[in-house]
């Protein structure tokens, strides 16, 4: 990298259905809580720029929204959206910046208001942003079939089963009961799992991740000015963006997503570690099957061996690799614009000691999203050491 | 004029006395389904006449999905006429040679099937009387709203007898359709041949039995007060395709109200031709197949237009999924899958009918036929969706020589 990059402040709202809020106060209630958390104390006329990832517009024009409602009416911003890879593809572009040495302090806001739509409206606006309007967006793939038909072909590959979807869902929900922003706080059984109502074969309630609303936030510096902020900066070691084609039936392999392969080498790469070095990780888990399938894709195990990994009990915090310690999409919410921005919060928080659900000696920690209609993935790395 | 071939279909939804179409079928595709019956052994046609009282579009739009559904030059003259049993033997003895006729029903008692008519062979007609009255018992109007006299004795009286009685016709006919069937035997010699239909169709269904029997004799098609009869040979073999399955309980499904599903009219147009009979782009310099077709090929990246070229039809699922979640607009739960076309590698993405919901597994060999996918802002969406094989008890496919 040019210039090195850290993040020295990270917040974010509860997420949650905020029927009583709107995007213009879930963003600056986020912005805010990140300002607060900077160590030595962050004056917001220092920000530079910044970049804000939304999904689906609310209110009206995004960029204007998030500088109306956080006073940073002088500032640049550009939105991002890359379907559910929004918030780690907002974080990669604000990297970017810093990292060109244009920019010294730059803010990175993730966003989503989903609950401003009917629960079963979604449905509709979600596939017109991810279909052909000819040829896929009549047959009715809602958002959950877009990922059952690679996770049906994924159970019938591979030795996995629903009972080890279940092991995910059980685990994700677990480690959210102690985080105070997650959405779901309680604890659920495979037999849970298993009974749940179906939504979407292979996926029953359980399954799948709520529909949420929330906003999360970073401040992003370069390494000159770190000093200022913080004496326990988190590094922006690595970042990747990894695309496919856009319909299912040009991808020739359904058991994996292409995306997270790209995106992954990218950001290891990068940042000059490899899945063995990762401590701790925030992975796309919408769906629990989806959680299995990144396991693979990001390298925590060979091609076939997530039932193994999970069964392990390796991915929960006291194993070899917690994945998802905050919750993940399934416990702690899916606003998908915030959520690979809230992924950093958590890991920003596990790197310096903080989280509620603590991995032991996290060092480097990796976040991911897999999106859209399966063809898009972000990948951060972060880490305490410079790198 | 003489049948040269004929073809049938029957939804698979129903009981063996009444079958109803799917929420995926009309007009439209239900006589694809039979015209593609009767053109199975190859014979040319130069135009199409579709009878029947349920055309999906009144102002437009439906000769060009009949035709590509057909596989049909875009060039083939297509006659749409709003008309019963009487008007389909009309057509019968007066279209013009190479035509294929189609009637189709669509309602309580749904069906469709078609002939190829020319000057010889087959099964040979003759006009004999045609009587037109007017007795509107059923009046629909363009507001779509059905008014039902409902009085079946004024129906017999003053339509049916009276018919007869202007025409002098006082024989026993081999066949009448359009009546309830106890006042259809009663007009015919040893009971009249079963028919699934009482419409457009109904002569057709009477017809391909007559064939298949070997009958000569009276042919009696009436709706309301009108009534067209024909004198019918059966002389040469003329092959009858039947398409049709054991008749199986609609599937249980919830309607979910909702907004209008969009339509893009230019999207629609442009993937018109490849959508509606199943054509890849195929690249003129590496051949390699595109479906849908595409500006740059998937091959060797060579840009510009490519041919289109028809697609097997024979599919086997790579990957299914059946949604159960309430979804704004459909019936659900509805299942869709990812299938692979014969052996090109190409897939296509689908809704899968003619079967509950559910019960589809990977690897599961079937057919695309043409559905109304979905109806989108007052459009019929004309795309191919999977049918699974049937079970061989369930399958009943009869060609009869």
């Amino acid at each position: 990298m040019i210039r090195r990059v850290a993040a020295v402040g990270a917040g974010m709202t509860q997420f949650g259905e905020h029927f009583g809020l709107g995007i213009k106060d879930l963003v600056p209630m986020a912005v805010t809580e990140a300002v607060d958390s900077v160590d030595k104390g962050f004056d917001r006329a220092d920000i530079d720029a910044a970049w804000f990832g939304e999904l689906t517009t609310t209110d009206g024009f995004p960029s204007g929204i998030l500088v109306d409602s956080c006073g940073l009416l002088d500032i640049p911003v550009t939105r991002v959206e890359n379907a559910c890879a929004t918030g780690n593809d907002a974080i990669r572009n604000a990297v970017y910046g810093v990292a060109s040495g244009l920019l010294d302090v730059v803010l990175v806001v993730g966003a989503d208001k989903v609950r401003e739509s009917s629960a079963r409206g979604t449905f509709w606006e979600w596939m017109g942003l991810t279909r052909d309007l000819a040829w896929d967006y009549p047959i009715g793939v809602v958002a959950p079939a877009n990922f059952a038909l690679h996770v049906n072909r994924y159970l019938h590959e591979s030795p996995a089963t629903r009972e080890h979807m279940a092991m995910v869902a059980v685990k994700n929900h677990h480690h959210g009961v102690t985080n105070p922003k997650a959405q779901m706080r309680f604890e659920i059984t495979i037999d849970d799992v298993l009974n749940a109502p179906t939504v979407v074969e292979p996926f029953g309630l359980y399954d799948c991740t709520p529909q949420s609303d929330g906003a999360a936030a970073l401040l992003l510096v370069g390494e000159e000015v770190v000093d200022r902020y913080t004496d326990q900066p988190v590094w922006v070691r690595g970042v990747g963006l990894g695309l496919d084609r856009v319909m299912h039936q040009h991808k020739a392999d359904m058991t994996t997503f292409p995306p997270t392969v790209k995106a992954a080498k990218q950001a290891y790469a990068m940042a000059g570690v490899g899945p063995d070095d990762i401590d701790v990780a925030e992975v796309h888990d919408c769906f629990t099957g989806v959680e299995l399938i990144d396991y693979e894709d990001l390298g925590f195990c060979e091609r076939f061996g997530a039932a193994a990994l999970i069964e392990s009990g390796d991915t929960a915090v006291g194993g070899r690799l917690p994945v998802n310690p905050s919750g993940g999409l399934k416990a702690k919410g899916h606003p998908p614009g915030a959520t690979g921005i809230a992924q950093c919060v958590e890991l920003f928080e596990q790197l310096r000691g903080e989280s509620t659900n603590q991995v032991d000696g996290a060092r480097v920690a990796l976040a991911h999203n897999i999106g859209g209609p399966t063809a898009v993935s972000a990948v951060t790395i972060l880490g305490i050491e410079k790198g | 004029m003489a049948l040269l071939s004929i073809g049938t279909y029957l939804p698979p939804w129903g009981t063996d006395a009444a079958r109803v179409n799917g929420r995926d079928e009309d007009a439209v595709t239900m006589a694809v389904e039979a015209g593609r019956a009767a053109l199975q052994d190859g014979v040319d046609v130069d135009s199409v006449v579709l009878v029947t009282r349920d055309l999906p579009l009144l102002d437009g739009g439906n000769g060009a999905a009949l035709v590509a559904g057909l596989g049909l030059p875009p060039a083939t003259q297509v006659v749409e006429q709003i008309g019963g049993a009487p008007s389909v033997l009309d057509a019968l003895v007066s279209v013009a040679d190479s035509t294929l006729v189609i009637g189709a029903d669509i309602g309580p008692t749904s069906g469709a099937a078609a002939a190829v008519v020319g000057s010889e062979g087959g099964v040979a007609l003759v006009p004999r009387a045609r009587v037109q009255r007017s007795l509107p018992t059923i009046a629909r109007g363009g507001d779509g709203v059905v008014h039902d006299y409902a009085d079946p004795r004024l129906t017999r009286e003053r339509g049916m007898r009276t018919a007869l009685d202007e025409a002098g016709i006082a024989e026993k006919a081999v066949a009448v359709v359009g009546l309830a069937p106890k006042d259809a035997s009663a007009l015919c010699e040893g009971g009249a041949p079963r028919v699934p239909t009482v419409g457009a169709s109904a002569p057709l269904f009477a017809l391909a039995a007559l064939a298949e029997s070997r009958a000569n004799g009276l042919v009696l098609a009436f709706e309301q007060a009108n009534m067209t009869a024909v004198d019918v040979t059966t002389g040469v073999d003329v092959s009858v395709t039947r398409v049709q399955r054991s008749p199986q309980p609609p599937p249980k499904q919830a309607l979910t109200p909702g907004p209008e599903i969009k339509l893009s009219l230019p999207a629609y147009e442009r993937a018109f031709d490849a959508k509606v009979r199943l054509e890849a782009g195929c690249c003129p310099h590496c051949g390699t197949l595109a479906l849908p077709p595409r500006h740059r090929c998937l091959g060797c990246g060579a840009e510009g237009d490519s041919a289109l070229v028809a697609l097997p039809r024979d599919a086997v699922v790579y990957t299914t999924t059946t949604i159960h979640t309430p979804v704004p607009g459909l019936a659900t739960p509805y299942t869709i899958v990812i299938v692979e076309l014969g052996d090109t590698g190409v897939r296509l993405l689908a809704q899968v009918t003619g079967a509950p919901p559910g019960n589809i597994g990977i690897g599961d060999p079937g057919t695309m036929v043409l559905r109304r996918v979905a109806e989108r802002s007052g459009v019929p969406d004309y795309g191919y969706s999977f049918l699974p094989a049937a079970a061989p008890a369930a399958a009943a496919q009869a060609v009869a020589s």
